[in-house]
């Protein structure tokens, strides 16, 4: 009953994942930069 | 059975509130050249580009000492002035209040309380600093007291103040603003006149039991909510009033200053979370939550009503908690970048860069609010007991919605969000290159801020997007 609620109401809230959307992109790339900083900064220390 | 129960919660808070409905002033057609969404990416990208600037062009910390400069020294009348004015303005509340016509909006006391007090102290306070301070009233009550005990008895048969515990912090006024913000935005009787006069006495009553047991000073910077919640805003003003004299300091100095005592993250998390929540509550998403809330408590036992404020309840504590859970996110995530600095410690130190976030929503759910409704409060003044009385000549005076556009509204909304997010960078990014050995250490730390504030800013545009449909 759940899914068919959520996808019965697609319509209204999948604009709500275009908010999200900006979130996502910073997070990952935040993400990718941390993991790349820390690999240098692995390199840097050895 | 449960949609009959759903609709018959629905109509019930059709009913109850329908001065809440029309509260937070109206929202009308917007013209916008993009679609709303678009913006939650433009602020997004506001955001990466300032934190960018500030990780290139921001390299030592500039705000972490005061440097106060003072303007002008004040009588010592004007103190006793505004504490009699602050009095006054509140018996009169009071009085309207209990005394007065009890529709909400033909009495003073509602629009004096939610209008008024609730959002245009936060305005004022965040432009011309802490103006709550010389008004407010308990607090020349207490001084008052304390002044004509003085002179009756003699100094050493008065008690001292008792240490105000440490643990204790601002939790009494994060209990203080979470009951107001219940009350506000919960309550089905919220915009009753006698009620709120009678909640306004206990507050009244509670402070100064506070502050005769731990001293005025000492309660008001952190045990009265709202002076507490004030004063918050009133450190991002460049206006500083320290005793008798009035200092200027550079824009959001004064908050760097915060002391980081217990409670502080959870005030500003409430403060947040409660205003979040009342853009939240006239969104879809939440219409279409809160029936299967109110059902759920209606299977249990409660009526209508009752089900209806439970569920707003839960609404409003988990949007508090919700908030609450991504600054802790944001703060797990630099504790990752090493340094020894504790997730406890870097919660507390970082916790003022929430402080122009919180304005920001203030300015973006309640902005419409003080522009619209309180204009009432001139025809208000003139008949502050909703008796047809006219004291000024204003009692004709209506509320003039063309004074901005609903287009108007949302590119404050949005210039709100943006600049307070872009504040509460500068301020993590100044705290961070002052607490990490390593400029890289600061910037990286400075990654999870960075999507704390980004996670804010697309949260804030929703919930508005959400209340404009």
């Amino acid at each position: 009953m759940s899914v068919t609620m959520i996808i019965a109401h697609f319509g209204h809230w999948w604009t709500s994942l275009l908010y999200l959307l900006p979130v996502v992109v910073v997070v990952g790339w935040l993400s990718f930069q941390a993991w790349r900083d820390s690999r240098s900064g692995g390199d840097d220390g050895s | 059975m449960r949609l009959r129960h759903a609709v018959a919660s629905a109509t019930v808070a059709a009913l109850a509130l329908p001065q809440a409905a029309s509260a937070h002033g109206l929202v009308g057609r917007q013209d916008l050249p993009i679609p709303r969404w678009l913006f939650a990416w433009a602020a997004a990208t506001v955001l990466v580009a300032s934190f960018v600037g500030l990780a290139t062009l921001w390299p030592k910390p500039r705000l972490q000492e005061l440097q106060e400069r003072v303007v002008a020294r004040l009588p010592a009348i004007l103190d006793v002035g505004c504490g009699v004015i602050g009095v006054a303005a509140f018996g009169l509340t009071i009085y309207a209040g209990l005394a007065g016509n009890q529709t909400g909006t033909a009495n003073l006391a509602p629009t004096v309380i939610y209008v008024l007090f609730w959002v245009g102290i936060p305005f004022a306070s965040a432009l011309f600093g802490d103006v709550f301070r010389p008004f407010n009233p308990w607090r020349a009550i207490a001084r008052g007291v304390s002044w004509l005990a003085g002179r009756m008895a003699r100094q050493d048969s008065l008690p001292d103040a008792l240490p105000y515990p440490a643990r204790l912090g601002r939790w009494p006024a994060v209990i203080g603003i979470l009951i107001f913000a219940w009350v506000e935005l919960v309550y089905v009787d919220k915009t009753d006149p006698s009620q709120l006069a009678i909640m306004a006495i206990a507050y009244a009553a509670v402070q100064l039991v506070g502050m005769s047991l731990y001293g005025i000073e000492t309660w008001e910077s952190r045990g009265d909510a709202f002076a507490v919640y004030f004063n918050l805003f009133a450190r991002l003003s460049p206006l500083d009033w320290r005793g008798r004299k009035l200092a200027v300091r550079r824009p959001l100095e004064g908050v760097v200053g915060l002391t980081p005592v217990a409670g502080t993250v959870a005030l500003l998390s409430t403060m947040i979370g409660t205003t979040s929540f009342d853009g939240f509550s006239q969104g879809s998403t939440w219409s279409s939550i809160a029936p299967h809330l109110q059902s759920f408590f209606l299977d249990i036992g409660f009526n209508a009503e009752h089900a209806l404020e439970l569920a707003m309840t839960v609404g409003l504590l988990a949007m508090v908690l919700i908030v609450a859970g991504l600054y802790r996110l944001g703060v797990a995530g630099m504790h990752t970048v090493g340094e020894g600095h504790t997730t406890s410690e870097l919660a507390g130190r970082f916790a003022h860069t929430l402080v122009p976030i919180a304005l920001a929503y203030v300015i973006a759910h309640y902005f419409s609010l003080l522009v619209y409704n309180g204009q009432a409060t001139a025809y208000l003044a003139s008949d502050p007991l909703g008796d047809g009385s006219d004291l000024f000549g204003t009692g004709s005076a209506t509320i003039d919605y063309s004074v901005i556009s609903a287009t108007g509204i949302w590119y404050v909304q949005v210039g709100a969000l943006v600049l307070g997010h872009v504040c509460g960078l500068i301020l993590a990014h100044d705290r961070a290159i002052a607490m990490y050995r390593s400029a890289r250490d600061a910037t990286r730390s400075q990654y999870w801020m960075l999507a704390v504030m980004v996670s804010f800013t697309s949260l804030g545009l929703w919930l508005l997007s959400a209340a404009n449909q």
